[in-house]
């Protein structure tokens, strides 16, 4: 686990309600504090999709600005995963490249 | 429906914060002001911002960053400003503007009579060989995960850029736990303030100036980065590449205004280098080429959290004068003013210069250069400060309880002390946001230092530590005499025990890490103390098994039996076979207890072992 369990300015147990939800089909144990891209990071997960060329992509700006965090989210593409907060049962797939529209 | 707003503010930054409270405070209430913001919580940057802040106490000098956001948000909810997080603007057209509302997937439409727009920077990026591998990282964004989501990415870190983000952020992951095994900087000078890099320093992290990163190593997550020596033209110079081991590599090189929606809204854009680049035109009370469209913050010409907030109550008081036609002038002027004072320093020069661009002047100089050479009366408990730059600063002289401290007017000035008042309180150590002060006294047998502290653990009196000079280097070992704990403010004061003479040298500590060679593992005995007991006269191994316990532990000896009498031959200069090899005792190895009963019960194993006749 990547989560601080102590901080010398900060208090790190503010709130740590467990929330579940799914990447890749695995089940990830997140907080509800969490982005979804800080939840994956916790857990170890550092790709979150590949590019066209198939290049791995991850965490990069953390404010929504260089779509490096891109997700599938419930079947929706282009989620940033560093500013959307996890949600119960929420499903997150790996996105690769610029992912398929649903309409 | 169309929502028609007096005052649409975008981005909860520093800049928009203090932009919606002016204008609400000078209407009388927050009614159809809205404040949007893409983020999750308010405060822009600021909720990252573990650092106690430059400045003033007028604008919360010395205190933390994500406090000063809770206390701005606080007070825009006061006024009754409604705030949309999680809302991003995605259109400004010519009849109405869009915004994205993220959390209820509903895109709404407005129109304003005046917009505020304070979007702030982006970091910049960096070309070099994988600069997109996951572990590389924008040094902003590594805050983010540590500071607001108490995640640490990696273990190991190197920081690229020198300038006051990637200090800080190498302090911050160092209070958050990680190692950050280098700065590296391309230019020859480090961009940030002394008293950040100095912090850095004395933790013991090298700061390599004229270096910059070649590569990323890895192939799904950093693994490590290449780094080389660059020439007078930032060239990478052959055969100075060096390697380090590191998980993560946030890059600190600069930000970028967010100019996307200004543009939208057709005002002119200009390119100012000084400033960050392409930012919008603006006039000195923050308003762009659109009469109704107004800016603040890092968007306006890339600075800092406290000029950004002055120019978000300038927009902010702008706009109230134009929509209440009451003029504000006063307010305004103050502001002004404040502006002023801050940017008369050194750091600002480039500021002061990109604004002279736009006919926007601000004048220079005015402020204490010289530094204080006399340190004070030996003896006497009291302050030294180290704080080499005019910066904009001067929570030590408003702390001071005996008025000892001065910055010399303005607030750019190198701070003085007197050393007939200071009494040597500690107050300025705990209130300085560059941790730039310390406490000294010379005693009859030692000196005390004092050191203020902001990471884990905190110390305990009779604490056992290795001292250490500015760079971090290992000084002498020493002591905890006394901690003044600051449980609100959170920066203790740990005082040392320092040999005399080296209190003007010891600025740091750490708890000692000995890395030991072992002989004997399982009664963990080092090469030194076997060393030291047959110095004392014990030059038989039977005498050392004895005395030590070497070769008493489970193995019995058979990993240390050989090295301790190699030691032994060593040390009293005879041959090894002239060594008593000393008994070897049963049992070989560990015995369970049952085992052994069992065989005296008679309950003999039908299989193994070697039949007693």
């Amino acid at each position: 686990m990547r989560r601080l369990k102590e901080h010398p300015i900060l208090s790190t147990n503010a709130d740590s309600t467990e929330v579940f939800f799914y990447f890749e089909g695995r089940k990830i144990c997140g907080t509800t504090n969490d982005t979804i891209a800080s939840a994956l990071i916790a857990n170890g997960i550092d790709v979150f999709g590949f590019t066209e060329h198939n290049h791995p992509r991850g965490f990069f700006c953390a404010i929504g600005k260089c779509s490096a965090c891109l997700v599938e989210v419930d079947g929706i593409s282009n989620v940033r995963a560093c500013i959307t907060p996890i949600r119960e049962g929420m499903n997150v797939k790996m996105q690769t490249g610029r992912g398929k529209p649903k309409w | 429906m169309v929502r028609h707003l007096r005052a649409l503010i975008v981005g909860s930054g520093p800049a928009g914060l203090t932009g919606a409270i002016a204008i609400a405070e000078a209407l009388g209430d927050g009614k159809d002001i809205l404040i949007v913001d893409e983020g999750i919580e308010p405060g822009g940057q600021l909720p990252k911002q573990t650092h106690k802040f430059f400045g003033h106490e007028g604008f919360y000098a010395s205190v933390r960053g994500f406090e000063i956001g809770n206390l701005l948000v606080k007070k825009v909810k006061s006024l009754r400003v409604e705030i949309l997080q999680q809302t991003t603007v995605t259109g400004i057209y010519e009849d109405v503007i869009t915004l994205y509302d993220r959390a209820n997937n509903i895109v709404h439409e407005c129109t304003s009579d005046y917009i505020l727009i304070a979007t702030g920077a982006t970091e910049k990026f960096l070309t070099f060989k994988n600069n997109t591998l996951p572990g590389v990282y924008g040094a902003g964004a590594v805050q983010t995960l540590m500071n607001q989501y108490k995640v640490l990415p990696g273990q190991s870190f190197l920081i690229v850029g020198a300038g006051n983000i990637g200090l800080i952020v190498a302090y911050q992951l160092v209070q958050a736990g990680a190692v950050v095994k280098a700065i590296v900087e391309a230019s020859s000078r480090i961009g940030g303030y002394a008293v950040h890099a100095n912090k850095i320093r004395r933790l013991g992290i090298p700061i390599l100036l004229k270096h910059t990163i070649l590569e990323a190593v890895g192939d799904n997550k950093v693994q490590g980065a290449v780094v080389a020596e660059v020439d007078e033209r930032f060239r990478p110079i052959e055969g100075t590449e060096k390697e380090f081991i590191v998980d993560s590599i946030c890059l600190a090189v600069g930000l970028q205004p967010n100019i996307e929606l200004v543009a939208q809204t057709g005002a002119k854009i200009v390119y100012i280098p000084e400033l960050g680049g392409f930012i919008p035109w603006r006039d000195e009370n923050m308003r762009t080429s659109v009469r109704n469209v107004f800016v603040a913050g890092d968007l306006s010409g890339i600075e800092e959290a406290t000029t950004a907030m002055i120019e978000g109550y300038i927009a902010g008081y702008n706009i109230a004068q134009d929509l209440t036609g009451t003029s504000q002038e006063e307010k305004i002027s103050k502001m002004k003013e404040e502006l002023s004072e801050f940017r008369k320093g050194p750091f600002s020069k480039k500021v002061r210069e990109g604004l002279a661009k736009l006919n926007i002047r601000f004048p220079e100089g005015g402020y204490r250069e010289e530094l204080q050479n006399d340190s004070g009366p030996k003896g006497k408990l009291r302050a030294v400060i180290e704080c080499p730059q005019p910066i904009p600063c001067n929570p030590c002289e408003t702390s001071c309880p005996t008025g000892a401290i001065n910055v010399g007017g303005n607030i750019n000035g190198i701070p003085h002390i007197d050393y007939e008042k200071c009494i040597g309180c500690g107050i300025c150590v705990t209130k300085c946001p560059g941790l730039a002060i310390f406490v000294i006294q010379e005693k009859s047998d030692h000196s005390i230092v004092g050191i203020p502290y902001e990471l884990l653990p905190i110390p305990s009196k009779g604490d056992k530590v290795d001292l250490l000079d500015r760079n971090g280097k290992y000084v002498s070992d020493g002591e905890v005499d006394h901690v003044m704990l600051n449980n609100k403010g959170k920066t203790h004061v740990v005082f040392l025990k320092v040999p005399k003479g080296l209190e003007e040298s010891i600025r740091s500590f750490r708890y000692a890490k000995k890395s030991e060679a072992f002989i004997c593992r399982c009664e963990e005995l080092t090469r030194e103390e076997i060393e030291r007991t047959i110095e004392m006269g014990i030059t038989d191994y039977e005498e050392l098994r004895r005395v030590l316990r070497i070769g008493m532990g489970p193995c019995g000896g058979k990993t240390c039996r050989s090295l301790a009498l190699q030691i032994l031959a060593e040390k009293t200069g005879r041959s090894i076979s002239d060594i008593e090899l000393g008994a070897y005792r049963p049992p070989t190895i560990p015995t369970p207890f049952e085992a052994i009963v069992k065989f005296n019960d008679g309950i003999e194993s039908s299989s193994g072992g070697v039949k007693n006749e």
